[in-house]
């Protein structure tokens, strides 16, 4: 089929069915289209939006949407430039869609969770974030919940313990890694089923830090909104604030002036140097090349100790605020980030050349944690990892935000999927991402920083490429306060792919994949 | 050839640190002394994130690049809590980390220290008082020292980790 026209209601009755006539959709803020479908519709609607290669890029709940139930999920699919969010109205059972799209099962466990949603016909009804020591039918994010502290810890007794899956067989043994890791990491759990040295197997539990980040934002000011945002994930501060200010702009009509969407771009694209930065080393670390490692954990302080200079902070917070920035950057601090970006580039490209003129780097790299592309759909791959396996994706080019319609990144996707494609996609990235930069400061218009409008209520759908790919929120905005705010940044659906990496490599190169996956635990685990 | 026959006869030198920073040096020299006289020369410290952003644990890594480097000063991060004297702590603590800090805890030899590194880890930050956190790393373990900050620099976890030098001693000189 061809790619649906962009205008008009038709393309949603082509792939849904005729039934759905317009003024069952209703158009959001950020051109995503809203349709209220019926239980029974709901399964044939998604098989369809399968067929179509529509990808699920979210599921979540939220109560008091509608009069009908009591509680609302949203299933928002996304194909290209299209986004198509399907609304049921349910009253504590739905049904599940975890064998059409893979990437549901960890939404419906997160909403079952959450709000005490039973899906009919998942495959997997564990608990999600909620682990031993909460009480069973404790559903915190409903609004009949206080957000206090917990009472009594439940003991973990044995039959409470979390099943993983078990391998049977000759020769097959368990090595459970976590939540405290050796290195200075963020915990999460592995259980690695292994024959001999190769993975046969792995799962991965998270959810240890989950600290109840979208609770904490419930019944807040939007201003509030802020400080949770960037405690999502501390190294993707500006993408998640940059994600929760953009949609109270659009739900507001709030026009943010041009010299903050060039201000905050150029924040955003430092931030993914650094992260990218952060892997190389990372990676370079866990092949055991320090001499490499450390050409890049030398340029990560140095853009570090600049975002310092120019912003106040080391990981650039406090920034981004509703209506556009809450600093400018005087012209001379621009300009020295410019003498800074010419002498990074020459000193990354000489950190380069050492590493991919080593051979040790290449024998470990090449051929290992293979990611292929017929996982990207299916989970939600986005990001680099999805770019290293020749995936399309990128929210600047995809659904462009800001001024990144005039400065769209060039995506150039690598084919091989390996930790090598991935290490060389980031190297490639961040060279764009200096040039985007140098061109950003040579254009940057004057003028205000900040548009103070009030926020107005309403609901919207909001998406940034981070570093780590596609991170979505969806805010919605009742009596001036947030009544909800969903994140689900790029983490959550790329660490999935991790189970499928790693089968058939080697214990030992477990950390390479999982640092050249670069997965945030605290963006997961909210 | 002609390379592996210069690479045999060129000088074997590390290369140059890449900047040299006054300040870090001062407080590395001090810090140098005080490991060398409190703790016998080396300083083990065992991290424990119970529930950061993960900016903290990124500012501790920080520690071991080559501007800080504090290896020099005596100071190793150990990747198990058995080789550790000292336990940082990072982000509140959650209900889900609760049963693994206890344990990371107590794997810990005696006497041992606890330092809270940032606002969340000191007192609960941002997430004081909700359903999902305990609060900050005292409602778990005696904390020693708290660093506060959103997250503190690497400079401020060194000054930091200096005042802990005078606590233990007088800590280390009170136990048996």
């Amino acid at each position: 089929m061809a790619a649906p026209p962009p205008n008009g209601n038709d393309w949603i009755r082509e792939l849904l069915g005729p039934s759905f006539a317009d003024e069952r959709i209703t158009n959001g803020p950020a051109r995503e289209y809203y349709v209220p479908v019926e239980e029974h519709e709901f399964v044939p609607a998604a098989e369809a939006l399968c067929r179509y290669k529509f990808v699920l890029i979210g599921l979540f709940a939220c109560e008091g949407f509608s009069d009908r139930a009591p509680c609302s999920l949203f299933s928002v699919f996304e194909k290209k430039e299209h986004i198509l969010i399907l609304i049921r109205h349910v009253n504590g059972h739905a049904a599940s869609v975890a064998g059409l799209f893979p990437s549901a099962s960890w939404f419906e466990r997160e909403c079952r969770d959450g709000f005490g949603i039973q899906f009919d016909g998942a495959f997997d009804t564990r608990r999600l974030f909620l682990h031993e020591t909460y009480p069973d039918n404790f559903h915190p994010l409903r609004k009949s919940f206080r957000n206090q502290p917990a009472g009594e810890e439940i003991p973990i007794s044995p039959e409470r313990e979390y099943l993983f899956r078990v391998v049977n067989g000759e020769g097959v043994y368990q090595v459970p890694v976590g939540p405290v890791h050796a290195g200075i990491i963020e915990p999460g759990h592995f259980r690695f089923s292994v024959i001999g040295e190769t993975i046969f197997n792995l799962e991965i539990r998270m959810f240890y830090k989950h600290r109840g980040i979208e609770k904490l934002a419930e019944g807040r000011l939007p201003d509030d909104g802020l400080r949770i945002a960037e405690a999502v994930s501390g190294d993707e501060s500006v993408a998640n604030t940059t994600a929760f200010c953009m949609a109270a702009e659009k739900i507001s009509q709030i026009e943010v002036p041009d010299r903050a969407w060039y201000l905050r771009t150029i924040l955003l694209e430092m931030e993914r140097i650094v992260s990218h930065l952060n892997d190389q080393a990372g990676m370079l670390v866990d092949i055991a090349f320090p001499l490499g490692a450390n050409q890049f954990a030398v340029l990560r302080e140095e853009c570090v100790r600049t975002n310092g200079r120019l912003t106040g902070s080391r990981f650039l917070r406090d920034m981004i605020c509703i209506g556009g920035v809450s600093k400018d950057i005087s012209g001379s601090a621009l300009d020295d980030l410019v003498v800074f970006l010419q002498q990074f580039r020459k000193g990354y490209r000489v950190g380069l050349k050492i590493v991919l003129s080593t051979t040790s780097v290449i024998d470990r790299f090449a051929t290992t944690g293979v990611i292929k592309k017929s996982l990207l759909r299916p989970l939600n791959i986005t990001g680099p990892v999805a770019r290293a396996s020749g995936g399309n994706v990128d929210v600047r080019v995809n659904h462009p935000y800001g001024i990144y319609d005039r400065y769209a990144p060039p995506i150039k996707p690598l084919r091989d999927g390996d930790v090598l494609s991935r290490f060389t996609l980031k190297a490639a990235e961040i060279m764009d991402s200096v040039d985007l930069i140098e061109r950003l400061v040579a254009e940057i218009p004057g003028g205000e920083i900040c548009s103070s409008a009030p926020v107005k209520d309403g609901y919207t759908l909001s998406m940034v490429e981070s570093a780590r790919g596609q991170n979505l929120c969806w805010v919605w905005i009742r009596n001036g306060r947030i009544d909800r705010y969903k994140v689900r940044t790029a983490s959550f659906c790329n660490w999935l792919a991790i189970e499928h990496a790693i089968q058939g490599n080697i214990v030992p190169d477990f950390p390479v994949i999982n640092k050249s996956m670069n997965l945030s635990y605290a963006g997961t685990d909210l | 050839m002609v390379n592996a026959i210069t690479c045999l006869f060129r000088k074997k030198v590390t290369g140059g640190s890449p900047v040299t920073d006054d300040e870090i040096e001062m407080i590395g020299r001090k810090l140098r002394c005080e490991v060398d006289r409190v703790f016998g020369h080396s300083l083990a410290i065992r991290e424990l994130d119970t529930g950061s952003d993960n900016a903290a644990e990124i500012e501790i890594n920080n520690l071991t690049n080559p501007f800080y480097d504090v290896e020099r000063f005596g100071i190793s991060f150990v990747a198990s809590p058995r080789h550790a004297d000292v336990l940082m702590v990072t982000g509140a603590v959650t209900h889900n980390m609760v049963v693994a800090a206890q344990k990371t805890y107590a794997a810990m030899p005696s006497p041992k220290f606890v330092v809270a590194v940032g606002d969340d880890a000191c007192n609960g930050g941002i997430f004081a008082g909700t359903y999902a956190v305990l609060g900050g790393a005292d409602k778990l373990f005696p904390v020693d020292l708290k660093i506060p900050g959103n997250p503190p620099n690497p400079m401020e976890i060194l000054a930091g980790l200096l005042a802990l030098m005078k606590k233990a001693e007088g800590k280390l000189h009170q136990d048996p």
